[in-house]
């Protein structure tokens, strides 16, 4: 069984329908993107897999069944933004955190040492959490995320307010819980990160999930609209094509509704045009959010 | 260590070594002792124990009786001068603080002259009218003369002696239901506000919803309502403290009457402690189920003063109570939620409160705390989560009646 599987469930307050009907299904070990634009539903969405909210429709299993007491030791939740005591001193917030996931204390000092070293936190320990960097509080809660080493992985805008080295040391530790087997489910609206650690995605959009798969088969999915071309020569116009970009020598063409690669490509070919790279132009994560959700608007 | 353990340490350990916190402990012994001490001082400012003189014409004080004097007073010495003059030059020369002067004729006026450069204190004057009327009855059978000069001594009890009040005014054990209502009211009132102010605080550090995920919502609420009731608690060990060490001090070492004969009714203490349990934990369900629902702890406070009001009606009606403590609005104020603990206290000084009604309040008052749990329970899990948003009443009794529909149906 999977480590989580939603099927169909809705949640409204009041008069807003937060989740109207979303299903997916995680995956042991993979790294799997909840995907969507602000108000889509995705925090609900994450709530309602901890069982901080119950669904009105559909079910939902964690870790094969229901959510319960013994369960919440095994799952990492990090929320987007804040999430720790403000007014006391971070070793003092992060080893209690840590005791109620049962950790002895210990086992969470001792294991807070090493985190602490890992994120350049150590220096800071006694320093109350209100008086760290929003950068330095937010790898504190990957720490307390992390700490009592859970199987399922809960987080929301991991790369939140770090710099370029911060985020890629969180990007390695993601990595390397993957590889220990660990199944993380992440948040994020920075598709770059998703483009590069996401195994399968699940994108909402008004409370619906629009797009759910791997992440490589649907990115070839949303493929063939557009080509990438460099030629020896000028690049000559071509029927059902039209330049949106140039980069290095190499033109973006997009290909009107109607037109194949195939076309292009015999287009060009007719017009004895000599190619030095012809290729189907991959769409970014990012391109294929903004289409799904303009489609979606339509 | 159990989960609730640990949030019930935590919630203690982050409230009590808080400066706020620590000021508030002291703040009542402070005021008590600031109250008290500055009442000793402007009595000590009026009390003057230099000797006092004396002109006798009449002849009234030869080979004088001396004056009898309380326990707790200091017998001013008495000096006779032959001549006014010469008493005039000891006032002068500030060898004593004032002197009478009794004219020949005071066997048939009673009138004596007083005369002083600085008002003297009233314990020498009002040692001198003692001094004056024991001699006045020296002829008179010793009882007689005792009779009179200790004055009247009443003693009030109530039919079946449960209250007594002493002569020479309360004692201590008099105040003490009193003293216990005002006591609960302000333990309730600061840390049920701690209560509510760290779950605002939670929700909006969103720290709460790391905690639903790692404990359960009962775990989390009774750890809470434990660590606060540990702070009351300590709060209480130190102003009983301080109570005991004042009534040693006051008693023993300044030999305070009021002190030494306390005359504590534990009947009382037991029943205002059986309304005060209840209604605490009354209290702080609902400040908890409150900081669930406002979306900023500024709306908390605002909402939360309302409560503190409601726990001060018996203040404002403190003359009704006092006048008739017997009378409806007194009797029903002892049995509502919120004005209980103040008015049994406050009538517990004036009148023997029936027992029906101390069983009654404490039936009302513990049916409204289980209320107020259940309504904590149903609110903390709508409400925990809605940053920004205030939750309604509406939607709070829509989803306990669906809840319910829910529960019934399976």
């Amino acid at each position: 069984m999977n480590p989580i599987e939603v099927s169909h469930v809705a949640k409204s307050f009041g008069a807003t329908q937060a989740v109207a009907d979303v299903s997916f299904e995680v995956h042991r070990g993979e790294i799997f993107g909840l995907l969507g634009p602000n108000g889509a539903g995705k925090t609900t969405t994450i709530r309602l897999i901890l069982d901080i909210f119950k669904p009105e429709k559909g079910t939902v299993s964690i870790l094969d069944g229901p959510m319960t007491e013994a369960k919440k030791d095994r799952i990492g939740y990090m929320p987007e933004d804040r999430g720790l005591y403000q007014d006391i001193a971070l070793d003092r917030c992060l080893i209690y955190l840590g005791t109620l996931k049962g950790l002895s204390k210990v086992e969470a000092l001792k294991r807070l040492e090493g985190y602490l070293e890992r994120f350049d936190l150590a220096d800071h320990r006694k320093k109350k959490v209100e008086e760290l960097s929003k950068g330095m509080q937010q790898k504190a809660q990957i720490i307390n995320t992390v700490l009592h080493h859970p199987e399922l992985i809960i987080i929301d805008e991991p790369f939140t307010a770090l710099d370029p080295i911060n985020t890629q040391l969180v990007k390695d530790l993601m990595q390397e819980l993957r590889n220990q087997g660990t199944t993380i489910i992440m948040s994020t609206h920075q598709m770059h990160q998703v483009e590069e650690l996401c195994d399968r995605i699940v994108l909402i959009d008004e409370g619906r999930d629009v797009l759910y798969g791997n992440l490589e088969t649907i990115r070839r999915q949303y493929s063939g609209n557009a080509v990438l071309v460099r030629t020896a020569g000028e690049l000559p116009s071509v029927a059902g094509a039209e330049i949106v970009r140039q980069h290095n020598g190499t033109f973006k063409l997009m290909l009107a509704e109607g037109t194949s690669p195939q076309d292009v490509l015999s287009g060009l070919m007719a017009q004895e045009v000599l190619l030095e790279k012809f290729e189907i132009a991959i769409p970014s994560v990012s391109e294929i959010f903004i289409r799904v959700v303009e489609e979606g608007d339509k | 260590m159990s989960k609730l353990w640990l949030v019930a340490l935590n919630e203690y350990k982050r409230n009590v070594f808080k400066k706020s916190f620590i000021l508030a402990l002291l703040s009542v012994p402070l005021m008590v002792g600031f109250t008290v001490g500055l009442g000793l001082i402007m009595t000590s400012l009026e009390e003057n124990d230099a000797p006092v003189g004396y002109v006798d014409y009449a002849g009234f004080l030869e080979n004088p009786l001396p004056a009898p004097v309380d326990r707790s007073d200091k017998p001013i010495e008495f000096i006779p001068y032959k001549t006014e003059s010469e008493a005039r030059q000891a006032l002068e020369a500030e060898e004593i603080q004032a002197y009478y002067v009794l004219a020949s004729d005071f066997g048939e006026t009673s009138q004596v002259e007083l005369l002083y450069l600085k008002e003297p204190g009233r314990n020498a004057t009002q040692q001198f009218y003692d001094f004056i009327q024991i001699n006045l009855l020296r002829d008179q059978p010793p009882e007689i003369a005792r009779r009179v000069t200790v004055r009247s001594e009443v003693t009030i009890r109530s039919p079946d002696g449960s209250l007594e009040f002493p002569a020479g005014g309360p004692a201590l054990g008099n105040f003490l239901p009193m003293l216990i209502g005002v006591a609960f009211v302000f333990l309730l009132m600061m840390s049920s506000g701690y209560l509510m102010a760290g779950v605002v605080e939670e929700k909006e550090n969103r720290v709460m919803e790391v905690l639903v995920t790692s404990i359960s919502p009962p775990q989390l609420i009774a750890g809470k309502v434990l660590g606060i009731v540990a702070i009351s608690l300590t709060q209480l060990a130190a102003w009983i403290l301080v109570g005991i060490l004042a009534v040693i001090v006051g008693g023993d070492v300044l030999g305070i009457e009021w002190f030494q004969n306390p005359s504590i009714n534990w009947g009382a203490v037991f029943y205002m402690i059986a309304i005060a349990v209840p209604a605490y934990v009354l209290a702080s369900a609902l400040m908890f189920a409150l900081g669930a629902t406002v979306a900023e702890a500024q709306e908390g406070q605002s909402l939360g003063a309302v409560f503190f009001m409601l726990h001060m009606i018996p203040l404002y009606m403190l003359v009704i109570l006092i006048e008739n403590p017997n009378g409806t609005i007194s009797i029903m104020l002892s049995l509502l939620p919120f004005t209980s603990i103040l008015t049994v206290g406050f009538r517990s000084m004036f009148a023997v409160i029936p027992m029906w009604q101390i069983a009654l309040s404490v039936v009302i008052q513990t049916l409204c705390a289980l209320g107020a749990l259940w309504l904590a329970a149903s609110v903390f899990r709508l409400g925990m989560l809605r940053y920004g948003q205030r939750l309604r009443l509406a939607e709070i009794i829509r989803n306990r009646s669906t809840a319910i529909t829910k529960a019934s149906l399976s």
